[in-house]
């Protein structure tokens, strides 16, 4: 061991030690050292790679003070609180000899570095806590006065507390903020980012005609009462939730997903508090007597990535999603990477290797099984069956209130089921494409020990090919005791439902099922198939008045196929609970010590009385202690308005993340947000685009440019390339060809030739039709393998995970999108006709007017200038050339005119103003 | 730090910083409109020997050619991918012990505990179902099925005992070539795009091109971005329609129109430029005219009718059709014109014997005959070029396959085939500093287990990259508070087959 060396120079350490310490302490004030802003990030810098959560060398650790405060491999204590001089860490910086010296085989720390730990140390080695770790507390607003020693007062460019917090940080700059925005500049600016697409032309005539000092305020309002406003932020949520029309692996089948997407719209339009908004979604079926509504919120989670592929383990991919469902959590909701404590403690942040496998507990109970129908799922009953449900609903619950809930249940959730692809030990059989158990004849396999007492009912989904087939139940053994034998009709190779009185069990059992059937005649061939087992009791109230019909109403519910599915996340009764364990070093097939579900201590526990679930993490998660929920949808909103995070990396407000440019406005904010606005959306939002800072003009100011040139102390307003939806759905906005439909399944607009191609999926992209091709971006149907072309070349996302900070480029590909994309060539087509149809004659007219049309605003001289140019250009070759005419504006009798203003019309589409939010 | 890698790291910092001055001198003299595509502005980044990661990504020219961490043999990469993962006991692996044993039951030692995709209780052992011969001066056995390939066995380095943990195709070719089995990291063309930046401007700097009438079984996913800026993925180029997406102008728009309305575009940007100062504005009207000159440079590469007719000859190739043979003479010329990355996926070696097409005879076969000839030929023409030494040229699949015959469910197929195996496969790089005619790795004397020279994806990506001119352990890239990297916590450059 090195340590054994050091006593021989032990004396000339300990001297040089107390040396340094007295000269150290005349040049460091006595100022308490402040570790998050002074230790930490030095001890990330220079120690945390050997001595964090993934490498401890020599045991020592610089994590928790609880670990660095004690022994180390060596039998020696690092630190030693108020006593630098005999601390292992402190003389380990001054050694000479290379293999001893701290930090190992890297330059040595400079003197100041040494003095600031060793005063720290002496000051008691107090660890601070970062600030994204510590609960949210009511911030004061700076009272900035302008002047020497403020004797102008409160400068007049301040309108609200925002405005306090940036105007502080900008003096402290040498920066001048910027001027209001012209109008039409503002009312552009504001409309893409609260609605996502430019004002409906009633509210921009108002705003621009009204002199009335509340003007914008009324704007605002108006803006976030339209019905726009929700699939503006479904748009965002939808990457927060890795939302996806298909499964994702290899045929990457179709979800039937989209009633979340559509939940996500109502919420936000409805202004659902920001803490229920997330409860629901997180656990609204583990609420009391749970709404569709708060079911299908819990799709949610259910976004996460199924494995059709065949041969394909279904236990590791329900694993994987659920280990997915717990990073999606911290990264979209509390901004903390996570992933990495699945394989070993965080490397900075106060998280333990267990603490994720806690918290992955909380999760684990849920019924998904990475089945192909990707049950469990909710089914939403339409017209009559609607009506017969109410009818069930209140005849139970009048003839027979102990079964209501269970029955109401499984109509509407298939739930609890036994997924055939749980059953093992199967013989003469199979799990066909790892999916559904398949039997031939003499077939047998096993579900594993659950306890059927009192059950007498069972209802199982089946297809078989043959007659004369015979299904067996025994008890724990092939062989065992025969519980009833059933005859399985010939379904003709359709799945169906059937359901079969069984004789009582008592307690807890394995269940063998055996098939047999004379007619297979070869030992290949196989005659039924499984999907599930539901056992229960029969249907009740027999004799009671109304039964009959109660009973239809529940028969023909159960086999309804008018129905809309969405999955969902329901939990598992009690006896399928699974536990769970920690993963040795992320590998789930290395399962270490048994744990229970819970929150990561550093965070505070879950509060009392919560349940150990879903509902207990959501409880947790929205509690006002929570110190990162509030800040990460703050943080989130700013960057949706201002183009980056008060804290530029949303996905990481650890250590490790860049520091807020802001911190006490993202606390302010946060603190604004779950007390003064009881968790609305609308109000935070309001509260921001309400300020100076973000009505700025967006110019560039040289001086400005030079000292910030990212825009970080917002001396500017936000001037941001817009997103791949807003791109999209202005076009068609302006091209008056955008459908104001809402809701339903995703559609398909114009998309090229030959972009699906996945293996073993004969599924095809058909042109929407009846305006469905004009729907908002937000509508259009996303496959994971092969994801809607525009939408990628413009940063989306293909939400395979969740991404929560899109990436701004600037490509070749994103000029080709919009020059040549029929989308595009249609909608300045339309574009066209529109000028047109507003002014018939006079190209000079015309293009003011489409520029109008545009911006909401005149056009300069200048431009004016260029797009006459383009258009007397254009006009003079089309001219020549009828086929052209025909070809580029799709009407033979247009003539040169016409497409001459097709042509203006593209090239408005595609100009850096309209592609931007100035 | 030896003095061979001082001069080479200063070499690469010369490279880099010139680079630079060159990119600043066109911002300088920026005179309006369509002056150059070139132009644009860009910072300097602190890239080499920074082993602290920070995100190399300037958003204002990311494509920027720039030098890796030292000076690397290879420029560029083709990666034949074929998807599927073929039957490395048919190519290369000769196992004439697993001829005695076919027919026989499956021994349990090598059943128990493990995992098959579709094997189910005791499977029959098969011999290997082609004929094998040494090649060349190196001796490599290489089969009757890839009679053409045999002629150039000593250009190739194989890699006999690759090892996955995946035996999904998705998730074993998401390993291959992102690091890892799920979705969601950038795959290995984007990392070396965001490395090394883009040699032409005309072109994309990391090019997919598919055949066999499917996409891989993990989608674009595997030439996808993850995390990096979308700059960086795969840009697919197609047999058929435009080849780059929106590539073509619209009917009723030539030359001159299109011209003249990105001219008016610019200008138009010019005085949005003119009033906000906002450097994006320059950077979208380099983007502009860059596009412009695609829709000229991209056609030309992807048109193969001009050709010579030996040249047609060599690889196989019919312009105008859908193939691997097209796909691979493409690709010469995409690294000819300086693109960095050429990815090439062919679908459809899954043996596994459910019908004629994928047995393990007839159906492996055809597939070779599809890609034999074209392989072969792009080694000799790279070679004849000059360019092969400094093109790595690396082929495989996602996992091997089983020298047990599959019973899927149970049931005797109807044809031979073989089951997805984790445990051996054959793959191999050529050219590109790659030793030539040499052989890494062993398998047992029935090609189940590797037993030395055992080597990852991980492996194989940190090699790649390093014949690039990278560290893989450098090439990082900050996300959700960490750096990533491609190879994760792994990787290891095989020395073995390097020259």
């Amino acid at each position: 061991m090195r340590l054994i060396k050091i006593p021989m120079t032990y004396w000339i350490v300990v001297s040089s030690i107390i040396l340094v310490t007295v000269i150290s302490s005349y040049f460091v004030s006595n100022k308490k050292v402040d570790f998050n802003a002074e230790i930490k990030p030095l001890l990330n810098k220079k120690c945390i790679t050997c001595h964090g959560g993934v490498k401890r060398q020599s045991g020592f650790s610089l994590l928790f003070r609880s670990d660095a405060l004690s022994k180390n491999k060596s039998g020696k204590v690092a630190i030693i609180p108020f006593d630098a001089g005999n601390s292992e860490m402190i003389k380990r910086l001054y050694l000479k000899d290379p293999e001893e010296r701290m930090p190992y085989k890297h330059p040595p720390l400079n003197n100041e570095e040494i003095a600031l730990l060793t005063k720290w140390i002496n000051q008691g080695a107090e660890w601070g806590d970062h600030w994204a770790y510590v609960p949210v507390k009511e911030t004061p607003i700076p009272n900035v006065k302008k002047g020497l020693f403020g004797i102008l007062g409160k400068p007049e460019w301040i309108k609200t507390n925002v405005d306090a917090f940036i105007y502080e940080k900008l003096q402290e700059e040498n920066l001048i903020p910027s001027a209001i925005a012209d109008k039409s500049t503002i009312l552009r600016r504001v409309s893409l980012d609260l609605i996502g697409m430019p004002a409906p032309d009633a509210i921009a005539k108002k705003y621009l005609t009204n002199t009335n000092e509340n003007s914008f305020e009324q704007l605002v309002d108006a803006l976030l009462a339209l019905p726009q406003y929700g699939e503006k932020w479904t748009s965002m949520w939808m990457d927060m939730a890795r939302y996806s029309d298909s499964k994702g692996f290899e045929r990457d089948e179709d979800r039937n997903i989209w009633r979340y997407r559509d939940w996500l719209i109502d919420a936000f339009n409805t202004d659902k508090p920001y803490n229920l908004f997330l409860t629901e979604q997180l656990a609204g079926d583990l609420l009391p007597n749970p709404t569709d509504a708060q079911y299908i919120a819990t799709a949610f989670h259910r976004n996460t990535l199924t494995n059709d592929e065949g041969g394909t383990d279904n236990e590791e991919f329900r694993t994987a999603a659920v280990m997915d469902r717990v990073n999606t959590t911290w990264v979209s909701i509390m901004g903390t990477s996570f992933a990495c404590v699945q394989c070993h403690s965080h490397p900075y942040d106060p998280f333990r290797h267990d603490e994720y496998y806690k918290f992955l507990a909380l999760f684990n109970n849920t019924r998904d099984e990475d089945t192909w129908a990707e049950y469990p799922l909710l089914k939403e009953f339409h017209s009559t069956d609607s009506v017969k449900l109410i009818a069930l609903q209140k005849w139970l619950n009048k003839n027979a209130p102990n079964r209501e809930k269970e029955i109401i249940q499984f109509i509407k959730t298939g739930q609890p089921a036994i997924n055939s692809l749980v059953t093992d030990e199967i013989k003469n059989g199979a799990l066909a494409d790892t999916k559904w158990l398949q039997f031939r004849n003499n077939g047998s396999a096993r579900i594993k020990s659950i306890d059927l007492t009192g059950l007498t009912q069972l209802y199982y989904r089946f297809i078989s090919w043959k007659s004369g087939g015979q299904f067996q139940i025994h008890l724990d053994s092939a062989n065992g005791e025969l519980v009833k034998n059933i005859p399985i009709e010939n379904s003709k190779g359709s799945w169906k439902i059937a359901n079969i009185t069984i004789p009582q069990t008592l307690g807890r059992h394995s269940f063998y099922l055996t098939y047999r059937n004379a007619q297979l005649k070869s030992p290949d061939e196989s005659g039924v198939q499984f999907d599930w087992f539901h056992f229960t009791n029969p249907f009740p109230g027999k004799g009671m008045p109304g039964y009959e019909i109660a009973f239809q109403n529940f028969d023909s519910l159960l086999y309804s196929n008018k129905i809309t599915t969405t999955p969902i996340m329901l939990e598992n009764p009690s006896y399928l609970h699974r536990t769970t364990n920690v993963f040795e070093r992320g590998n789930w097939l290395v399962k270490g010590k048994e744990v229970v579900g819970d929150v990561p201590a550093s965070l505070g526990g879950l509060p009392a009385g919560a349940p150990r679930n879903r509902l207990g993490l959501a409880i947790w998660l929205t509690d006002k202690k929570n110190p990162l929920t509030s800040r990460t949808i703050v943080n989130k909103i700013w960057e949706q308005l201002f183009g980056q995070g008060i804290a530029e990396t949303l996905e990481d407000l650890g250590t490790q993340g860049i520091a807020p440019t802001h911190e006490s406005l993202l606390n302010y904010l946060s603190y604004q947000l779950m007390n003064q606005h009881q968790w609305s959306l609308k109000k935070i939002i309001k509260e921001m685009v309400m300020s100076a800072t973000y009505q700025q003009d967006s110019k560039f100011n040289e001086d400005a440019v030079a000292k910030d040139p990212f825009n970080k102390y917002y001396a500017r307003g936000p001037r941001i390339r817009l997103s791949s939806e807003q791109i999209r759905d202005q076009a068609l906005f302006v091209s008056g060809l955008l459908s104001a439909r809402m809701y339903g399944p995703s559609v398909m607009p114009y998309q090229p030739e030959g972009v699906w191609r996945s293996p073993y999926n004969g599924a095809t992209w058909n042109l929407s039709k009846e305006g469905n091709q004009y729907r908002r971006a937000l509508y259009t149907y996303l496959k994971r393998s092969a994801p809607y072309p525009s939408m990628i070349s413009f940063d989306g996302t293909s939400r395979e995970v969740c991404i929560v900070r899109r990436i701004r480029t600037n490509t070749p590909l994103q000029a080709l999108n919009l020059l040549n994309d029929s989308v595009y060539i249609e909608a300045a087509q339309h574009f066209a006709q529109r000028i047109k149809l507003i002014v018939p004659q006079n190209a000079s007219k015309q293009i003011s007017k489409g520029y109008e049309l545009a911006f909401n605003k005149s056009i300069s001289p200048e431009k004016q200038k260029v797009f006459e140019k383009l258009y007397n250009n254009a006009f003079a070759k089309y001219s020549q050339d009828s086929l052209k005419i025909q070809q580029i504006t799709g009407d033979k009798n247009a003539g040169p005119s016409g497409a001459a203003l097709v042509l203006v019309a593209t090239a408005l589409l595609n100009t850096d103003e309209f592609l931007t939010k100035n | 730090m030896s003095k061979e890698n001082k001069k080479i790291i200063k070499e690469a910092t010369i490279a880099t910083t010139e680079q630079i001055t060159r990119s600043y001198f066109f911002k300088e003299c920026f005179s309006g409109m369509g002056a150059m595509a070139l132009g644009s502005m860009l910072q300097g980044c602190d890239w080499l020997g920074n082993k602290d990661s920070f995100n190399n990504f300037t958003n204002t020219n990311p494509l920027m050619a720039r030098a890796p961490h030292f000076i690397g043999k290879a420029k560029s990469v083709i990666y034949l991918h074929m998807a599927g993962a073929p039957s490395q006991l048919e190519l290369f692996d000769f196992k004439p012990d697993l001829l005695k044993l076919d027919g026989q039951d499956c021994p349990q030692s090598l059943l128990e505990g493990k995992k098959f995709a579709f094997i189910r209780g005791v499977p029959k052992m098969l011999g290997p179902q082609a004929v094998f011969k040494q090649r060349g001066q190196s001796g490599a056995w290489i089969s009757d099925n890839l009679p053409h390939l045999a002629t150039v066995a000593d250009e190739i380095s194989f890699l006999k005992a690759v090892q996955t943990d995946q035996f999904n195709h998705g998730p074993a070719q998401l390993l291959m070539h992102t690091g890892s089995p799920r979705l969601g990291r950038p795959s290995i063309g984007s990392w070396v795009t965001y490395g090394l930046g883009s040699e032409n401007s005309n072109l994309p700097g990391f090019v997919v091109l598919t055949s066999g009438g499917n996409n891989p079984d993990a989608g674009k996913s595997v030439w996808g971005n993850g995390f990096l800026p979308s700059v960086y993925q795969g840009v697919q180029c197609r047999n058929e329609g435009d080849p780059v997406l929106f590539l073509k102008d619209p009917a009723g728009i030539d030359r001159d129109m299109r011209k003249a309305s990105i001219d008016a575009i610019n200008e138009a940007n010019q005085l949005t430029y003119n009033e906000f100062k906002d450097p994006e504005i320059v950077a979208r009207m380099a983007q502009y005219e860059m596009a412009f000159k695609m829709q000229i440079s991209v056609p030309d590469v992807m048109n193969i009718n001009d050709e010579p007719a030996y040249i047609h000859e060599m690889y196989g190739t019919q312009p105008g059709k859908a193939s691997f043979a097209n796909n691979v003479l493409l690709a010469r010329k995409l690294v000819e014109k300086g693109v960095r990355f050429v990815q090439l996926f062919d679908w459809g070696w899954d043996s596994h014997g459910t019908d004629l097409s994928n047995a393990v005879d007839i159906g492996l076969i055809n597939k070779c005959r599809s890609v034999d000839k074209p392989i072969t030929a792009l080694l000799l023409d790279l070679k004849q070029r000059g360019l092969l030494d400094e093109t790595l040229v690396v082929w495989g699949g996602e996992f091997g396959r089983t020298p047990m015959q599959e019973n899927r469910d149970g049931k005797t197929l109807p044809f031979k085939g073989r089951d997805h195996h984790t445990e051996a496969f054959t793959t191999w790089m050529a050219g590109g500093g790659i030793k030539q005619g040499t052989s890494f790795g062993e398998t047992d004397e029935i090609g189940y287990s590797a037993i030395s020279g055992k080597v990852t994806a991980y492996d194989m990506q940190a090699t790649i990259l390093n014949q690039l001119g990278f560290d893989h352990e450098k090439l990082t890239y900050n996300s959700q508070g960490r750096p990533f990297r491609l190879t994760d916590v792994q990787g290891r450059v095989i020395t073995e087959i390097i020259a």
